[in-house]
This record gives structure tokens, C-alpha cells and sequence, in this order.
């Protein structure tokens, strides 16, 4: 898989820092699985936050600090990474199964507009923002999802085409929010959306949503 | 055409680390010993600037203290992942320290982290870097932030041990959010060369 399209370095940083709510960081480690390169470029920001660490002003312990940490050895637990999920949903990466168990195949779509379905899949601290799947027939304009506000959207299948090239499975858009553009789904199969957005607004916008695959803006 | 000084000779003096200290080697004697009492030397090391990263997020030293206990639990339980070319002991420290603050403090779910991981240990990407080098990288990162502009630094540390979001930077400054994301960029262009600098 090449990833031609990928975050802001701003968004990257913002996720190595453990900032971002968790919608935004579920596309984001979603893009990284996809995306070895990327993986590189935040083990490589990663390094900030190690080089702040190793510069901080110690602050001193608590005197039986130590000999608490050393008697909470006992159990010895090693973590060992599970495979039990593998078997389950492998049609989409790792950091996507826990909100999608049983892959893309068995989501339950909701029809939003001609040719244009979600699903969502969770929310952030307080209801803030939103982790959804949008799918849009083939040759369909991809409607706004945002309407301002942080947008990332994470391909999962097929493709779309705006005045920024072709996005395809892997690519990230993560635009401003006063960058206009028009997606269209590419032909061939519907294309299959992670995407992470500002939740109040888009309630806001739900009726201008529905409207505007009808209308074609 | 950077202004600070990168000479081998310096390579670890300019890190707050004492250079006697040697983290990586501390972890991998954990990885591959169990060693106890590597553990312990590394708590000693950096579990008082874990301490000082918790308390800035307004933490009660109680707190704190519990969080510095749960991050080298999970240094222990996790050493075994642990090899030289994942980075330096203090970043990898970092990253652990950073998704105990999402669980604990932002009470959102880690996972998305624990699962890329799991995705990047299984991928086995070597970068051909040894243990040296990457001490090499913290002292170089450690120099070149502070040569970053004022406003350049503020974002960074206000994201990184201050856990602010973006837009939160942007209010407290009293700057526009686009601002906040140009100074990260910027920062992030003028470390890149040491960032990438695996030499």
C-alpha cells in the first residue's frame, strides 16, 4: 500500500503528545497501521517528548517510593500482545477492531442521502466529537461531514478524487477547516470512509447533509 | 545552518541525564534479566522527571506518585518489547507515561496507542540505529529545542508536558488555532534534522 496523502505534521505532533480526543487518535493510529512511513515520522516526533522527559527538573520522591515500586514486582506479569482478535475482523486494521470487531462486512449502514450511508462507531470525552464510517456510491460527490471545526477523514475502500489529487485506501484528509473542496467518489466500488469530526457541528449540520448530495454542492 | 553545537566530543553533556547513567543498557538488562535492581537504578533516574511531567498537569503529589508507580510497573511488565532501535529509554519512558496521563487524566481509552504499537512491533521494522546513536539524538533534541524561538518552545512544551490540545494552546496564548499549528510546524522543521539524524 502506498500512502501518497498524509497528516499535518501539527496533527502528528498532536497525537505523539496524547492530546487529541479519541476519535481523532483512533483515525490517526488507524492511517499509522496503513502507513509505515508515517509510523517512522512519529517515532521520530516521539523523540521530543523523550528529550523533554530527560530535561525535566527532577521532582523528588516520596522516601519508601522505591521499596513500594519493588514489593508491586511480585506477579511478575508480562504483558504479551493478544492475536485472539485476529481471526475476527482482518479486512481493517488493528486500531480500528475494537470499534469495528466484525470488519467492515457487518456494519449496519444508515441511509443519510441518495447513494450516501454512516455508521457510527463512537464518541469523544463529553460528547465532543465523533468517530463515524461514511460510505458513498461510486461516481457520487462525497458530502461536507464537518462543517467546520478539526475533519479527518482516513480512506478504507475504494477511492475519491478532489482538486488535491486521487485519496485512496491509506490516504488521510486533514484539512483546514476554510479549505473548500469537492470529493467525488471515485468509479468502480462505493468508497468507505474513517472519519473523525467535530460532533456539535455536525448535528448542526444534519439537515444540510442530507441536502446536499441532491444538489450536488 | 543550525546555530547550536553538535560536536561527538559534547554528545550527552547537554542532556539533563548525568552522563554516568546509562538507561538503555538499565532497560535491557530489565528485558532480558529481570533485573531487579536495573529497575531500580532506572526509577531513580528518571522517576523523579516522570514525577515533574505528572505534577505540571496539576496532579496532587499523591497522584503523581501513583503515576510514577504505574509507569514503571508497566516499564517492567513491557521491557521485554523494549530493544535499542525503538528509540531511546527516555522516549520510550515517554510514550508510557504519555498513555497512563490519556487513561488516567483525559479518562479516554489508550487503545488506539497499545494497538500501533502492536501493529509496529509485529511489522519489525529495523531502522538500523544502536544504542549509542540514540543517546546521541536526546542530547542533540535536547539542545536544539532550546534554541527555538520563545513562542516555538511555548507550544511545544504547552503540548507535550502540558497536555493542552491545540485549540486550548491557542485560547491561553490568545493566538488563532492556525497560528498554534504554523509554530508546531515550524518547530517541527527546524528538529527535524536532528530528529532524523540517526547517524
Amino acid at each position: 500500500m502506498t500512502v501518497t496523502h498524509h497528516p499535518d505534521i501539527a496533527t502528528l505532533m498532536a497525537f505523539s503528545a496524547g492530546t487529541l480526543d479519541e476519535p481523532y487518535a483512533a483515525v490517526i493510529a488507524t492511517h499509522l497501521a496503513m502507513s509505515e512511513g508515517g509510523r517512522e515520522t512519529v517515532r521520530h516526533i516521539n523523540v521530543i517528548g523523550g528529550a523533554l522527559l530527560a530535561d525535566e527538573q527532577p521532582a523528588a520522591l516520596s522516601d519508601g517510593a522505591l521499596t513500594r515500586l519493588m514489593s508491586r514486582l511480585g506477579d511478575d506479569r508480562i504483558e504479551v500482545s493478544s492475536r485472539d482478535d485476529k481471526a475476527t475482523a482482518d479486512d481493517v486494521p488493528l486500531p480500528l477492531r475494537r470499534y469495528l470487531p466484525k470488519g467492515l462486512k457487518s456494519v449496519k449502514w444508515r441511509w443519510t442521502g441518495p447513494g450516501v450511508a454512516t455508521a457510527d462507531l463512537g464518541w469523544g470525552r463529553d460528547g465532543k466529537s465523533r468517530l463515524m464510517l461514511l460510505r458513498v456510491a461510486a461516481g457520487r460527490p462525497v458530502p461536507e461531514h464537518g462543517h467546520g471545526g478539526q475533519e479527518l477523514t482516513l480512506i478504507l475502500q475504494g477511492a475519491y478524487r478532489d482538486r488535491f489529487g486521487v485519496f485512496a485506501v491509506g490516504d488521510i484528509a486533514d484539512h483546514d477547516e476554510d479549505v473548500e473542496h469537492q470529493p467525488i467518489a471515485e468509479p468502480g466500488e462505493d468508497c468507505i470512509c474513517l472519519v473523525a469530526v467535530d460532533a456539535k457541528l455536525t448535528f448542526q449540520g444534519r439537515i444540510m447533509r442530507a441536502l446536499q448530495p441532491l444538489f450536488g454542492i | 545552518m543550525y546555530s547550536i553545537t553538535m560536536s561527538d566530543s559534547k554528545t550527552g553533556s547537554h542532556s539533563g541525564l548525568p552522563q554516568s547513567a546509562d538507561p538503555e543498557t538499565l532497560l535491557l538488562r530489565i528485558a532480558q534479566d529481570r533485573d531487579r535492581e536495573a529497575l531500580a537504578q532506572l526509577f531513580s533516574l528518571l522517576g523523579t522527571r516522570v514525577k515533574a511531567m505528572m505534577l505540571k498537569l496539576g496532579a496532587s503529589d499523591a497522584i503523581a506518585e501513583d503515576m510514577v508507580q504505574e509507569t514503571f510497573l508497566a516499564v517492567w511488565r513491557k521491557a521485554h518489547l523494549y530493544s535499542t532501535d525503538r528509540g531511546a529509554a527516555s522516549t520510550w519512558i515517554f510514550t508510557i507515561a504519555r498513555n497512563l496521563r490519556i487513561d488516567q487524566f483525559r479518562r479516554q481509552s489508550n487503545k488506539p496507542y497499545e494497538d500501533l504499537e502492536t501493529v509496529t512491533i509485529e511489522s519489525a521494522e529495523p531502522n538500523g540505529s544502536v544504542m549509542v546513536e540514540q543517546r546521541q539524538v536526546i542530547a542533540r533534541v535536547t539542545d536544539a529545542l532550546k534554541t527555538l524561538s520563545a513562542e516555538q518552545q511555548e507550544v511545544v512544551r504547552l503540548s507535550f508536558l502540558y497536555d493542552l490540545p491545540h485549540a486550548q494552546i491557542a485560547e491561553r496564548i490568545g493566538i488563532p488555532l492556525g497560528t498554534v499549528k504554523s509554530r508546531l510546524r515550524l518547530a517541527y522543521e527546524r528538529l527535524r534534522p536532528m530528529l532524523e539524524d540517526l547517524q
